[in-house]
């Protein structure tokens, strides 16, 4: 059967899982697609005020900021202080062993503009290694939608940040955890956690690690049991802001680069921060046949922040050689 | 009841990916059988509440009630009673 592609995202038959629809020409995400609507997202944000108003200033710190150095991470933050310059923001990243130069210097230049205060937190690099080399290896550890969101080193990755973060906030008594997510990534703004999911979703992601072959037992990965045993009443609440603004790629680029962040200094045209995605992709299609990415842009394409044209163009773009066969080194994997 | 019960297949099938053939007894773990992670189940969360109007209260946020066809139609039925 020949390949169908969604009339209006970038999905296609070829994809496991997706069916074209031959009438209508869409897959069915676009058949089903309920966005947010302008009135939807404005009692969002006048919700978010309102928790802002409710918690800020109680504690050292507003919130815990997830910040890859990346572009939605920089612009996220830099515009959440812009909009709300009371907050106290302590901004994390996560130094994944592959992270790069550019992406710690932005991180660091954003936090500077911003005036929050910078939290680099790293691991060995031999663990971080070995547990992404357990993660390409692995088959099958993360659910099915999972697989569409992002490859088997990524969800290990912003699981490790996850758990992080959420200790951070608990341990800093920070009413706020932010995530910059896309729309398309991650559709709900503001989440109420409770003492209960939070222990939930540890016990999930121990299980997959352990499904990996990794045992955590020094808690490098996981919420440390002692922080979530003294939680109290007071669970964070996890936003997601960027889902509810405006979004354009090369935007958000220009308007970044003009207030001096430093444009990516890597050839992956899904990252602008780690080195290491360019193989986690190859490693995901090779593996499922899913691009990690193709779900995301699709999502971006029929919200129409992003055309068509330039949704395929950026999906089917070739993955870096170089980067792939640097990543592979590192872990010590053979490519085929 | 039944209907509630179809109703989460149906979002279960639809927003999953879970196969058409793929057996799912009401007291299958959705996430032991690797149907839902924590933001599948975020995103269920939050569709159960809007569709059925109701409030989860935290305590009862918990894999008995919310890992499972049935647990999810009863903690529904619970709630909107």
């Amino acid at each position: 059967m020949s390949k169908k592609v969604c009339e209006k995202c970038v999905l296609d038959s070829e994809i496991p899982g997706i069916t074209i629809n031959e009438e209508s020409g869409l897959c069915h995400f676009c058949e089903t697609y309920a966005p947010l609507s302008s009135e939807e997202k404005d009692e969002y944000v006048a919700r978010m005020e309102e928790l802002f108003e409710e918690h800020k200033g109680k504690h050292k710190y507003d919130m815990i900021f997830a910040l890859s150095g990346g572009k939605d991470s920089s612009y996220t933050l830099y515009k959440l202080k812009n909009k709300y310059p009371f907050l106290k923001i302590l901004a994390v990243q996560f130094d994944n062993g592959f992270t790069s130069e550019n992406a710690v210097a932005n991180a660091k230049k954003m936090c500077e503009i911003a005036g929050c205060d910078y939290f680099k937190l790293t691991m060995e690099k031999d663990i971080l290694y070995d547990t992404f080399r357990k993660a390409a290896e692995s088959h099958d550890v993360f659910p099915k939608v999972a697989k569409y969101r992002a490859s088997d080193i990524c969800n290990t990755c912003i699981s490790i940040i996850k758990q992080k973060l959420i200790e951070q906030a608990i341990v800093q008594k920070a009413p706020f955890v932010v995530f910059a997510f896309t729309g398309a990534q991650s559709p709900n703004p503001i989440i109420n956690l409770s003492a209960n999911f939070i222990q939930w979703s540890r016990k999930l992601f121990e299980k997959q690690l352990q499904e990996m072959g990794i045992d955590d037992r020094d808690e490098l990965f996981l919420i440390k049991k002692d922080v979530i045993e003294n939680i109290g009443n007071d669970a964070p609440i996890m936003l997601h802001p960027l889902c509810l603004w405006d979004y354009n790629e090369n935007t958000i680029i220009k308007n970044l680069v003009e207030i001096g962040w430093l444009p990516p200094d890597i050839n992956d045209s899904n990252s602008t921060n780690c080195t290491l995605n360019s193989f986690a992709c190859y490693n995901h299609l090779d593996k499922y046949d899913i691009h990690p990415y193709a779900f995301d842009i699709a999502g971006i394409v029929r919200s129409g922040d992003m055309s068509r044209e330039e949704g395929l163009e950026k999906l089917h773009k070739e993955l870096s050689q170089p980067l792939i066969e640097e990543a592979a080194n590192k872990l010590k994997l053979k490519l085929k | 009841m039944e209907t509630i019960k179809k109703d989460i297949l149906n979002y279960l099938n639809n927003k999953s990916f879970m196969d058409g053939n793929t057996q799912l007894n009401d007291n299958d773990s959705l996430t032991q059988n690797g149907i839902m992670d924590s933001i599948g189940l975020i995103e269920l969360m939050d569709y159960i509440c809007e569709k059925y109007s109701i409030e989860i209260p935290e305590d009862m946020l918990t894999p008995e009630n919310f890992d499972s066809l049935q647990g999810i139609t009863d903690l529904i039925v619970k709630l909107t009673e």
